[in-house]
């Protein structure tokens, strides 16, 4: 049955392939070169004005669990992982498998997954 | 002049689906009055997440309290912390004079399991629920520190210990390491047992001048801000620095530190929590807050109790109720009537309540409050 909720403006990270390669297409701030992953008004690090920035493709995976628990419109279990992205932002990536990445671990960006979710995998 | 709490009153903690939210206020409001000796309020701070629009007021009408001015603040799960807070600021600044602090969540009639991931929010619409969130924070400082599964479940196992002595603990069960780690797993490395659960409840303050009463506790500091930013250059866990830096204000403005509290109520939302906030609070160094439950330095007996009440692992976690519940448990022990599980000759205690949510942000907002006799 379709869902009567409205759909609320997708807020995550976008990610794009340029070249065959994987990239977020973010934004950088233009007096502090702070880079942010999401959409911002001005840079939040120090309001200076920001300008279209990619990060990507590759990442360090700076943690990551297994959730193993259902949320709604995502069967569980599924891995998370926080990645900081070589000379950008962290971002919050999905990883295929069932087992969470060790710190530290290599990754790179991926196609986003089926619903649009950040993806990476290990290089 | 130093804003006081008169009065302090709560609901029993727990799956309450049965009982009205407007229940649970009279119960906590109606014990707080008594307490206090007052029935009339020029002001109301509540702190609610989940509610709806109106409830707040609408609760209070059937204790006759209304044709005031009833202000409703949302901070996640600091939210009635930082009722407090601004009822503390009401009181001193002379804005109000007598005023109540209504922390009220009724969870079992909006939620079915965990609470769900905001899909209005990036990393909620990327599917971080709350468990996962803290379950990166907590991987992530076993890695690091070289802590232990053990140690991490060693949180469970004395907060439900202490929940043994407080009848109003959603949860009392003596369990083990071993049970701990045993439970299901939630989000790797965190257990069923390692997690809070939803609970109904409500808790308040009647908060006022200095009376002189030998009751009355006095609210020192209660300090309240969101986070910054928590990116790509952050070394600790989200919500350490939040937490150390709100302390650290609440500290100067009290004149107590970390060694003069006697005990201490802190956000254990999940186990990895209490051992970040216990050294955000200053009472172990980066790395080393697993000690204090090795020592039990935090345990009932030791020097300095952590979360006596059972926190919210034990006592349970009605979100917006539970930054009131802590001031109130905070109170009991500052007065001798925390039977079952008093800390002896209490004379300061710490709370602090932190908001959850990264996304960018340091968490959503931390709250810590000193209160002494």
């Amino acid at each position: 049955m379709p869902s009567t909720e409205p759909a609320p403006v997708d807020p995550r990270p976008r990610v794009s392939p340029v070249d065959g390669v994987f990239g977020v297409d973010g934004y950088r701030c233009a007096a502090c070169a702070y880079p942010v992953a999401i959409a911002v008004a001005v840079c939040p690090s120090c309001q200076g004005p920001v300008e279209p920035a990619r990060f990507g493709p590759d990442g360090t995976v700076w943690s990551s669990t297994v959730l193993r628990i259902p949320v709604p419109g995502r069967p569980a279990p599924y891995v998370v992982a926080y990645v900081d992205l070589h000379g950008g932002p962290r971002v919050l990536a999905h990883v295929g498998g069932d087992r969470h990445l060790p710190v530290g671990t290599p990754v790179r960006l991926t196609a986003p997954g089926p619903g649009g979710d950040v993806t990476v995998s290990t290089r | 002049m130093t804003a006081h709490i008169w009065g302090v009153g709560s609901s029993a903690f727990g799956k309450q689906p049965g009982r009205s939210t407007a229940a649970l206020a009279w119960e906590a409001v109606g014990e707080a009055m008594s307490d206090a000796g007052v029935r009339r309020f020029d002001a109301v701070y509540v702190g609610n997440v989940f509610g709806e629009p109106g409830m707040a007021a609408r609760a209070l009408l059937g204790l006759g309290i209304h044709g005031l001015p009833v202000h409703t603040l949302e901070s996640a799960c600091a939210s009635s912390a930082a009722a407090l807070a601004e009822a503390k600021h009401a009181v001193e600044s002379g804005r109000h004079e007598t005023v109540l602090v209504l922390g009220l969540e009724h969870l079992t009639s909006r939620f079915a399991g965990a609470l769900p991931a905001e899909p209005r929010d990036f990393e909620g619409r990327s599917g971080l629920a709350t468990p996962a969130m803290y379950a990166m924070a907590a991987r992530r400082y076993l890695d690091v520190h070289g802590v232990t599964a053990e140690q991490l479940a060693k949180v469970a196992v004395k907060n439900q210990g202490h929940g043994m002595g407080n009848p109003r603990a959603q949860y009392r069960n003596r369990v083990t390491v071993d049970e701990v780690l045993a439970s299901r797993m939630i989000s790797d490395p965190l257990t069923l047992l390692q997690c809070c659960s939803l609970s109904d409840a409500a808790a308040a303050l009647v908060v006022g001048p200095r009376r002189r009463t030998a009751r009355d506790v006095a609210v020192a500091a209660a300090e309240y801000t969101t986070g910054g930013l928590w990116d790509h250059t952050s070394e600790h866990v989200w919500g350490f620095e939040l937490a150390r830096d709100t302390a650290a204000r609440a500290y100067e403005r009290s004149g107590i530190g970390p060694a003069d509290a006697d005990l201490f109520e802190v956000h254990d939302a999940f186990t990895i929590g209490e051992i970040v906030s216990t050294e955000a609070l200053g009472l172990a160094a980066v790395g080393e807050g697993a000690r204090l439950l090795d020592t039990g330095h935090t345990a009932l007996g030791g020097k300095q109790p952590v979360n006596p009440s059972g926190g919210l692992l034990s006592r349970g976690h009605p979100v917006g109720a539970t930054g009131a519940a802590q001031a109130c448990e905070a109170v009991w022990q500052l007065r001798g009537e925390a039977a079952g599980r008093q800390v002896e000759g209490a004379r300061a205690a710490v709370i602090e309540t932190l908001g959850g949510g990264v996304g960018l942000m340091d968490g959503n907002a931390c709250v810590v409050a000193v209160l002494t006799r």
